[in-house]
């Protein structure tokens, strides 16, 4: 399961893909869909943790609602602070899992990634915090 | 009575993603940081552009499946291309480039 589970997913984000493309399900169209997405090149994958996976996904899930409030957090901020933080990194020899968690970083508004550092490890993240005085507010 | 409900909430999508373009987009023209300016992109780009899908989603249902091609596009772009602007704005420095041996 879970050595086929990166194929499994690529094949079926390639078929939804040309579904929503062509918007037809008929079976000859998805025999098509179906024989492009299993052509198309693929890098090659090492077998996909399920668990980190979903942990991965459900985190990245709940970053959309939090993503809105930041930004109205933002909006209505005197002011701001930047400031350089970093973050451990889930196994960079995993695409789809650090995919997620740099989508996760950097949909909100709040920070956003600026590279790997220390070998991989950890996440270089840029945040953009607002003041609590009000004097640090520019013109 | 049901159409007039989506109507008026599909203008306030619309409405609230427009504000947030202005807003995103403004600072762009500013003197302030680079990543600044990026990080007010990501709010308009992203969270703006998704509010102004959602709303036209309710006006025109009938083109959900380009409209959630748009989402994904979208989603998946953004992140790749804020990630590489984010990388291109650090300047060459030692620790990134130990990330970089792999034994074949």
């Amino acid at each position: 399961m879970r050595r086929l589970l990166p194929l499994l997913l690529s094949t079926a984000f390639r078929l939804a893909l040309w579904c929503l493309l062509t918007s037809d399900l008929s079976r000859l169209n998805l025999l098509i869909g179906l024989v492009v997405a299993l052509l198309l090149p693929r890098a090659r994958s090492r077998p996909l943790p399920v668990r980190l996976l979903l942990k991965a996904a459900g985190r990245a899930l709940l970053a959309i609602p939090q993503a809105y409030l930041e930004a109205l957090r933002l909006i209505v901020a005197p002011g701001v602070v930047e400031l350089e933080t970093s973050e451990p990194a889930t196994d960079r020899a995993l695409p789809l899992l650090v995919f997620l968690d740099v989508f996760r970083i950097t949909l909100t508004p709040f920070t956003i990634v600026l590279g790997l550092e220390d070998g991989g490890r950890r996440y270089r993240i840029h945040s953009l915090l607002p003041a609590a005085a009000p004097e640090a507010s520019e013109p | 009575m049901r159409g007039s409900f989506s109507d008026h909430a599909s203008l306030l999508l619309l409405g609230a993603g427009l504000i947030l373009w202005f807003w995103g987009t403004w600072p762009l023209l500013g003197k302030h940081s680079y990543l600044r300016k990026l990080h007010a992109l990501s709010v308009a780009d992203t969270l703006g552009s998704s509010l102004m899908l959602l709303g036209l989603l309710l006006r025109i249902p009938g083109q959900w499946p380009l409209l959630t091609l748009a989402l994904v596009g979208l989603i998946v772009w953004n992140t790749i291309f804020g990630y590489v602007l984010a990388a291109c704005s650090l300047p060459a420095h030692p620790s990134r480039r130990t990330g970089q041996e792999h034994t074949p």
